[in-house]
C-alpha cells in the first residue's frame, strides 16, 4: 500500500440478511477505493446507494461479507486506528443529557487527553463552532443546526489526520452550509484528509478535490472533480470590454477579428447536471461503468 | 433463623475445591466457545481463513482484555454515572424516602420483636428498589445506545469493548453504592428513632422502688419485689431492685444502675441517684439488647426417638415447612446437638445457650404456662450426662440459659463443664421435652452457643454489603444481556436471572420432579382444569405429551439451575433482622461467588459486543 493512500477498499462488499442468514440486500458489491492523504474525496449517490455503508465498513461499525477496508494501512477493525480518525455521523448521534462542554470533555477522555490540553481543545473547538452561549446548555436543547455543529466539533477534538464526514450540510442554514465548507477547505490546508458524502451536490463541487459515484452499490463514476465535469466536444469563449457593436462584429467574425480573449476552453457543466446523466445512463444499463474518466 | 448448609462453610475449606471447580468450568466453556468460533468461521470462510480469522479474533480478545485503559474505562463509567442520575435514578431514591416516612403507620413498636420488623422492612425495602433499579438501569442503558446511535461516536474513537463493559457496570455500580449508602444511612437511623422509647415509673412505683433502696441501705434483702414501669409501645418491664452495682463519689452522692427484664427483645437500665440526704431519683435509659450481633457457635443435630434409639429426624407433626423436627415429651426422644472445638478459654462466664423451639401442643394444657423441657450436658466420649435444669418454653421467643462452669447436680455430685464434660472440645447438649403429649420442634440453627456479641453497626453495614453484591450481580447479568438483546428483553432476561435465583433452590425441586403438581405444563394443565396437585392426571394423549415437554423443561431447568448463582447466598438481611453476625468468612464467600459470576458474564459481554455489528 502506498504511503499517499489513506484510505483502500479492496472488492469490498456488504449483503445484509434478515434474522435467518437469508440475503436482504446486496448493498455493496466489490468496491474498490483509494483516498490519497491531504485529499477531499467526495462520495455520491442517492439514497441506498451504498455511501453511507462504505463509511460504516471503514470505520469497522459494519462487517464485510467479502473484501477489505484498509485505514492506514490497517484493517478496519483495529481499534488504535481510530486514534487518528474522526468521524461527523449522519446524524449527530450524541448524548442528549450532556452540555455541549460535557460531550467534548468526554470524547477528549477517550483519546486519554491530558487534562490542560483537554480544556484548550474543548474552549477552542466551542468557540470555532460558535456554540460559546450554548455551551451549558444539554443537547436536547439544541436545533439540528447546533447539534450539527457540536458533533463536528466532537470529530475534531483528537485533532484527526482523517476526516469521514457523513452529510456534513444536513441541517445547516446558508451561513451555516458556507461556514462548513470553508472549515472543510482549512482542515485540506492544514494537510488532513476527509472523506465525506452528501445528497447536495453543490457542496460536493465547491469542495471536493475527487468523488466516487455510487449507484445500488456499485462504483459508476471515480475521479477528479474538475476533469470529470469538463464537456470535451464544445468550446467555450469568454471576453471582456467588449462593445454591442464589437459583440457583434465577433459573432461575424471572430475566427478573424478578435477582442482580448480571455479564456478559450472546454466549458464544464455543473455536477447536478453529470450526476442525473449517470443515475439516468445506470438505470437503462445496469451493472456498466458509465464512463472510464478518471 | 433457617441455618443453611453454605452458612455453616468454613472459607478455608471451602475455596481451594470451589476455586478448583470454577476454574475447570470457566476453562471448559472457554474451549467450547473456541472451538465453536472457528467452525463457524471454518463454514463461512474455508478452513484457511477460518482459522486464521478465529486467531486473529482471540488474539484481539486477549489485547483488549488486558490492555484496558483505565482512564477510557473511568470516561466510560463517568458518563454512565451521568446518565443514570439525568435519567432520574433520583425518583427511586424519592420512592425509598416516601416508604419510610409512612412506614412508621404500619409498622408496629409494639410487637413481640420490634427490632426484626423494622429492620426487615428497611433491608427488604432497600434491596428490591435497588435491585430492581440494576436491572433497570443496566439492561437499557446499552440497546438504547445502540437504537439511539451514540454508541456509533465512542466505538468509533479508540475505545475497546471491554472499556465499554467495564465502564458500564463500574458506573452503575457506582451510582448503586451512592444510593445503598444513603438508604443505609436513613435505614439505620430509622430502625434506631423506632425503636427509641423510654419508660417512667407512677408516683406509686417511684416510692416503692425508695423504700427498696432504703431497705437495701438497711440491709434487708429486696429481691424478689417487683416493680413495673409504664406501659410504652404496648409494653411495661418489670424491675427487682439490686443496689449491688451503687458507688458513692467524693461529695457522698450515691449513683447507681438496675436492670429491667427482657420484654419485646430488649432492656433498659434505670439509673438512679441520691443525693447527700436526700431521696433516690430513677431516670430510664434507652433500650437495649435489641440490636445485636451474636456470634453463634453451632452444633449438628441428630435425634434419639421416644424409645431413645438414634433417629434421623425427629416426628413430623404436619407442618409442611420440614425445617424443624419434633421430639415427643415424656419419652426418651431427644434432640441433641454436638459442638466440637470448644475451648475454655471462650466461656469465661459458662456456656450461654441460647435457643428459639417451636411447641406443638397435642392438647392445650395450661395455655398460659410454657411446656416444661429439660437441659443437659453430655461428655462425647464417656456418655456422663449432667442434668443442668428445667425450664418453660417460651414458643419462637429467643430464650438464654447460662450453664455455669461449675455446678452441682441433683445427685449432689460438682460438675467442672470443660474438665468433666468436654472431651477433645467436643460436648453434647440434650434438649428433652417434659409434659407428655407436647412436642418441642427444633432445627439446627434453634440452639447455639452464645460465644460473644460483635457490632450491631458493623453487621448492618455487612448486610447492606449483601445487598450491594447482588446488585453488582445483577448489574453484570444486565450489561451482559444488553450486549446482545434489546432493551425490553434484556430486562426480562435480567429479572429472569434475578428470580431463578431468588429461587434456585425451587427452580432444583422443580428440576428434579420434586414438587407437588408436575412440571410447568402440568401445573398449567392443573390449573386450568382446576384439579388439586395430588391426584393422578387421567392417563391420556394429552397428560402423556405434557409430561414429555415437562421432562424436557426439567433439563433445561437442570441447566439454568447450574448456571444461576444462588442469590440466598449473599442475602444477609435474615441474619441483621435475627440479630446474628454475619462472620467475615460468609461474606468472603458472597464476594468470591460475586466474583465468580461477574468476571465470567465481563468476558462474555465484550464477546458478544467485539461480535456484534453495531450499525446493522
Amino acid at each position: 500500500m502506498s504511503a499517499e493512500v489513506v484510505i483502500e477498499t479492496r472488492s469490498l462488499t456488504k449483503v445484509y440478511r434478515d434474522f435467518w442468514g437469508r440475503r436482504k440486500v446486496e448493498a455493496l458489491k466489490a468496491l474498490d477505493l483509494e483516498v490519497r492523504r491531504g485529499e477531499i474525496f467526495g462520495l455520491l449517490g442517492p439514497n441506498g446507494s451504498g455511501k453511507t455503508t462504505t463509511i460504516k465498513l471503514i470505520l469497522g461499525l459494519l462487517f464485510p461479507t467479502n473484501g477489505e477496508a484498509l485505514v492506514f494501512g490497517r484493517p478496519a477493525g483495529d481499534v488504535e486506528k481510530n486514534a487518528r480518525i474522526g468521524y461527523l455521523p449522519e446524524e449527530s448521534y450524541l448524548y442528549r443529557f450532556l452540555n455541549a462542554e460535557e460531550t467534548l470533555d468526554f470524547y477528549a477522555r477517550l483519546f486519554r487527553l491530558p487534562r490542560a490540553v483537554r480544556r484548550q481543545r474543548v474552549f477552542d473547538l466551542i468557540e470555532q463552532v460558535g456554540l460559546q452561549r450554548a455551551k451549558r446548555r444539554q443537547l436536547r436543547e439544541y436545533s439540528k443546526g447546533m447539534t450539527r455543529r457540536i458533533g463536528l466539533a466532537q470529530a475534531l477534538i483528537n485533532d484527526p489526520e482523517l476526516l469521514l464526514l457523513d452529510e456534513p450540510t444536513t441541517g445547516l442554514d446558508p451561513i451555516g452550509i458556507r461556514e462548513m465548507k470553508d472549515l472543510i477547505l482549512h482542515l485540506r490546508e492544514q494537510g488532513k484528509t476527509i472523506l465525506m458524502c452528501s445528497h447536495r451536490l453543490d457542496d460536493v463541487q465547491d469542495v471536493c478535490d475527487r468523488i466516487a459515484i455510487l449507484h445500488q452499490g456499485e462504483l459508476k463514476e471515480l475521479g477528479r472533480v474538475d476533469a470529470l465535469l469538463k464537456v470535451r466536444d464544445m468550446t467555450e469563449i469568454r471576453a471582456t470590454g467588449l462593445s454591442d457593436e464589437a459583440k457583434d462584429e465577433i459573432r461575424q467574425v471572430i475566427a478573424k477579428h478578435g477582442a482580448q480573449l480571455l479564456s478559450c476552453d472546454n466549458p464544464t457543466a455543473t455536477l447536478e447536471e453529470l450526476f442525473v446523466k449517470i443515475i439516468r445512463e445506470s438505470e437503462e444499463h445496469p451493472g456498466r461503468r458509465v464512463r472510464g474518466v478518471t | 433463623m433457617v441455618l443453611e448448609s453454605y452458612h455453616a462453610v468454613n472459607f478455608a475449606e471451602w475455596i481451594g475445591p470451589a476455586a478448583k471447580v470454577w476454574l475447570i468450568a470457566v476453562v471448559a466453556l472457554l474451549i467450547a466457545f473456541c472451538l465453536l468460533r472457528w467452525l463457524l468461521a471454518v463454514l463461512r470462510q474455508g478452513p484457511a481463513a477460518g482459522t486464521l480469522s478465529t486467531m486473529e479474533f482471540l488474539l484481539a480478545a486477549a489485547a483488549d482484555l488486558v490492555l484496558l485503559s483505565p482512564r477510557r474505562t473511568l470516561a466510560l463509567a463517568g458518563l454512565t454515572i451521568k446518565e443514570s442520575i439525568r435519567r432520574r435514578i433520583v425518583i427511586v431514591f424519592a420512592v425509598f424516602l416516601i416508604l419510610v416516612a409512612f412506614a412508621g403507620w404500619f409498622l408496629d413498636p409494639g410487637s413481640n420483636q420490634p427490632a426484626r420488623l423494622y429492620l426487615s422492612f428497611v433491608l427488604t425495602t432497600t434491596s428490591y428498589l435497588v435491585l430492581l433499579l440494576a436491572v433497570f438501569l443496566s439492561a437499557l442503558s446499552l440497546p438504547a445506545d445502540i437504537r439511539n446511535h451514540t454508541i456509533h461516536t465512542v466505538v468509533t474513537k479508540p475505545v475497546r469493548p471491554s472499556e465499554i463493559v467495564l465502564g458500564r457496570v463500574f458506573g452503575f455500580t457506582a451510582v448503586g453504592t451512592v444510593l445503598l449508602g444513603l438508604m443505609a444511612a436513613i435505614s439505620y437511623v430509622f430502625v434506631l428513632r423506632g425503636l427509641d422509647h423510654q419508660h417512667d415509673f407512677s408516683a406509686a412505683a417511684r416510692e416503692q422502688l425508695a423504700v427498696l433502696w432504703r431497705e437495701a441501705r438497711r440491709g434487708d434483702p429486696t429481691s424478689g419485689i417487683a416493680v413495673s414501669t409504664d406501659r410504652v409501645q404496648n409494653h411495661r418491664h418489670t424491675v427487682y431492685f439490686d443496689p449491688s452495682q451503687e458507688t458513692v463519689d467524693e461529695q457522698g452522692v450515691r449513683r447507681g444502675a438496675i436492670r429491667t427484664d427482657m420484654e419485646n427483645g430488649h432492656d433498659h437500665e434505670i439509673r438512679y441517684v441520691v443525693p447527700v440526704d436526700g431521696e433516690p431519683e430513677f431516670s430510664c435509659g434507652p433500650p437495649e439488647n435489641h440490636l445485636l450481633a451474636r456470634v453463634p457457635i453451632y452444633g449438628k443435630l441428630r435425634f434419639k426417638d421416644r424409645a431413645g434409639k438414634d433417629a434421623e429426624k425427629g416426628v413430623n407433626v404436619g407442618d409442611e415447612w420440614t425445617y424443624r423436627s419434633y421430639i415427643q415429651g415424656g419419652s426418651l426422644a431427644a434432640a441433641i446437638w454436638t459442638f466440637e472445638n470448644l475451648r475454655e478459654e471462650q466461656f469465661p462466664d459458662g456456656l450461654p445457650v441460647e435457643m428459639t423451639l417451636g411447641v406443638f401442643r397435642t392438647h392445650k394444657g395450661d395455655i398460659e404456662k410454657g411446656v416444661p423441657g429439660s437441659l443437659s450436658v453430655r461428655n462425647p466420649a464417656t456418655g456422663d450426662e449432667a442434668h443442668v435444669r428445667t425450664f418453660a418454653s417460651r414458643e419462637f421467643q429467643t430464650d438464654l440459659q447460662v450453664i455455669p462452669l461449675e455446678f452441682q447436680t441433683g445427685d449432689g455430685r460438682t460438675i467442672n463443664v470443660f474438665r468433666d464434660l468436654v472431651a477433645d472440645g467436643k460436648l453434647e447438649i440434650w434438649l428433652r421435652c417434659v409434659a407428655p403429649h407436647q412436642y418441642f420442634g427444633a432445627g439446627q440453627a434453634d440452639l447455639y452457643l452464645r460465644a460473644r456479641d460483635a457490632s450491631f453497626a458493623v453487621n448492618f453495614v455487612k448486610g447492606f454489603a449483601g445487598i450491594w453484591l447482588q446488585m453488582v450481580l445483577i448489574t453484570g447479568f444486565g450489561v451482559l444481556f444488553s450486549t446482545f438483546l434489546s432493551g425490553p428483553i434484556a430486562i426480562l432476561a435480567t429479572g429472569g436471572a434475578l428470580l431463578g435465583g431468588l429461587f434456585s433452590d425451587f427452580l432444583y425441586q422443580l428440576s428434579q420432579h420434586k414438587v407437588y403438581g408436575g412440571g410447568p405444563i402440568e401445573a398449567m394443565i392443573r390449573l386450568v382444569t382446576q384439579q388439586n396437585v395430588v391426584t393422578e392426571l387421567p392417563p391420556t394423549a394429552q397428560t402423556t405429551v405434557a409430561k414429555m415437554l415437562d421432562k424436557a423443561a426439567e433439563q433445561w431447568m437442570w441447566l439454568i439451575w447450574h448456571m444461576l448463582p444462588d442469590f440466598r447466598v449473599l442475602s444477609f438481611s435474615d441474619h441483621v433482622a435475627y440479630g446474628f453476625d454475619i462472620s467475615w468468612g460468609l461474606l468472603a464467600l458472597a464476594i468470591c461467588q460475586t466474583l465468580a459470576y461477574v468476571g465470567p458474564a465481563f468476558v462474555l459481554a465484550y464477546v458478544f459486543l467485539k461480535s456484534r455489528e453495531l450499525a446493522q
